[in-house]
């Protein structure tokens, strides 16, 4: 029976225009779709093929094509299979839709992209602060954000050799491998 | 590590003989004094980071911390050790700061890992810290990723022979300095930054107040000082 479903379930994705569909395992399978498109698979895989589990929503930037690419991996508990639906959406306005009505864990998902990539979610509950709730910054996960610039403008670095070591060293302590002797 | 007494201890000069008392047996006293506060110590048991797994082997029958003396506590109020066992994330700085101003002095602060000397294998991240001693003084560091138990054991060796030959007094420095530490972490958090704590009192309290002490950072932090309420638990319910 759970064959039966994931082989129903190809067929009926591979006979949809416009998504791309690849099969890379027994129990995963990839779809590429159109931004408009996605919350209506996400409905059609949630209400009728008991993809029920949002495991996560990932995003990953394309600065060069000028997109965001966000992933929704849903599973499903009868057939024990994973669906990763890829979607693009262009990174200037940087807006897409909540699936909150469908998934309530996204809410926490898209939260954490709003803060880590500055991507918007209309209809999501709350796009506050999550976890850098000390961070005023521009979006960190970005890629044109420079995190060793951003570091070098903002720490300062402990000093290579300092007095102290120095005083640790005529004991016979100190730093026993220097850098020039360290096999890579 | 059956006997303790065959743990290596780095043995350091004394330092420099204070001014002669009037009490002839002040010294004596002091000396006793500081030996029973280096053989019970309370570590507080506030773990940031990785370096957190080696504690639980150091302190229990393995390693036995406790035949040192020392033994885990659960609050800030009543420990004398500090252990920073690792990253420390502007966030996490936040937490040690108001933590470590909590404590009663005298108070130590051991820095375990790489991460907490100069960032380690996080130094080009964007949210940790990198030098934990511009923030807070250190006593000890135990350098590695992460240290065995064997060698936090033997750094909290060394930290015991500080206190006990009268060397473990970085706590003062941050009434000393508390200019110093100030900055930085005004750097970090703004300068709206302030903790319930009134350091300064507490270093005239102690008789610690120095020309390093106040400075054009404390005049800030004076300058937007602002009464603290009880922290607010916000709790959102949901609308259907």
């Amino acid at each position: 029976m759970d064959k039966n479903l994931n082989v129903w379930l190809d067929n009926l994705l591979q006979e949809i225009e416009g998504i791309k569909f690849r099969r890379k395992s027994t129990r995963r399978v990839r779809i590429d779709v159109a931004m408009d498109a996605l919350p209506t698979l996400l409905e059609l895989l949630q209400g009728r093929a008991s993809y029920v589990h949002l495991s996560a929503i990932t995003c990953v930037d394309w600065p060069d094509d000028g997109e965001f690419e966000l992933v929704y991996h849903v599973w499903s508990y009868e057939t024990q299979s994973l669906v990763s639906a890829h979607t693009r959406i262009p990174r200037d306005p940087g807006v897409y839709l909540s699936i909150y009505d469908l998934y309530e864990p996204a809410a926490f998902f898209e939260r954490d992209i709003h803060e880590m990539f500055g991507v918007f979610f209309e209809g999501s509950p709350d796009m506050e602060k999550f976890i850098l709730t000390e961070w005023d910054g521009p979006p960190p996960m970005r890629k044109e954000f420079d995190s060793e610039a951003f570091v070098n403008q903002q720490f300062e670095w402990q000093p290579y050799h300092p007095d102290w070591l120095k005083e640790l060293e005529e004991e016979g302590g100190g730093v026993t491998t220097r850098p020039e002797d360290i096999r890579w | 590590m059956k006997d303790i007494k065959k743990i290596e201890i780095i043995q350091r000069p004394p330092p420099p003989e204070p001014a002669r008392r009037t009490n002839p047996l002040a010294r004596v006293f002091d000396e006793l004094v500081r030996f029973c506060q280096s053989r019970s110590m309370f570590m507080l048991h506030y773990c940031t980071g990785c370096g957190a797994i080696e504690l639980p082997p150091a302190m229990t029958s393995r390693f036995d911390m406790e035949r040192l003396g020392i033994q885990p506590m659960v609050t800030p109020r009543q420990a004398d050790i500090l252990l920073v066992t690792g990253y420390v994330s502007v966030k996490t700085l936040k937490r040690i700061i108001l933590t470590y101003e909590q404590m009663p002095s005298p108070k130590y602060v051991i820095g375990i890992c790489s991460c907490t000397v100069n960032g380690g294998m996080y130094w080009q991240s964007y949210a940790t810290a990198k030098v934990l001693k511009d923030y807070i003084p250190v006593d000890v560091y135990i350098a590695g990723c992460m240290p065995r138990p064997e060698a936090v054991i033997s750094g909290l060796r060394a930290l015991m022979e500080d206190i006990r030959t009268g060397r473990g007094d970085a706590w003062k420095k941050y009434y000393q300095n508390y200019d110093f530490y100030l900055g930085n972490q005004q750097r970090l958090f703004g300068e709206k930054w302030q903790t319930p704590t009134d350091v300064i009192a507490e270093a005239h309290h102690y008789g610690m107040m120095t020309d390093q002490t106040l400075g054009e950072h404390t005049d800030l932090l004076e300058q937007n000082e602002v009464p603290l309420d009880a922290l607010r638990t916000r709790l959102k319910a949901r609308t259907e």
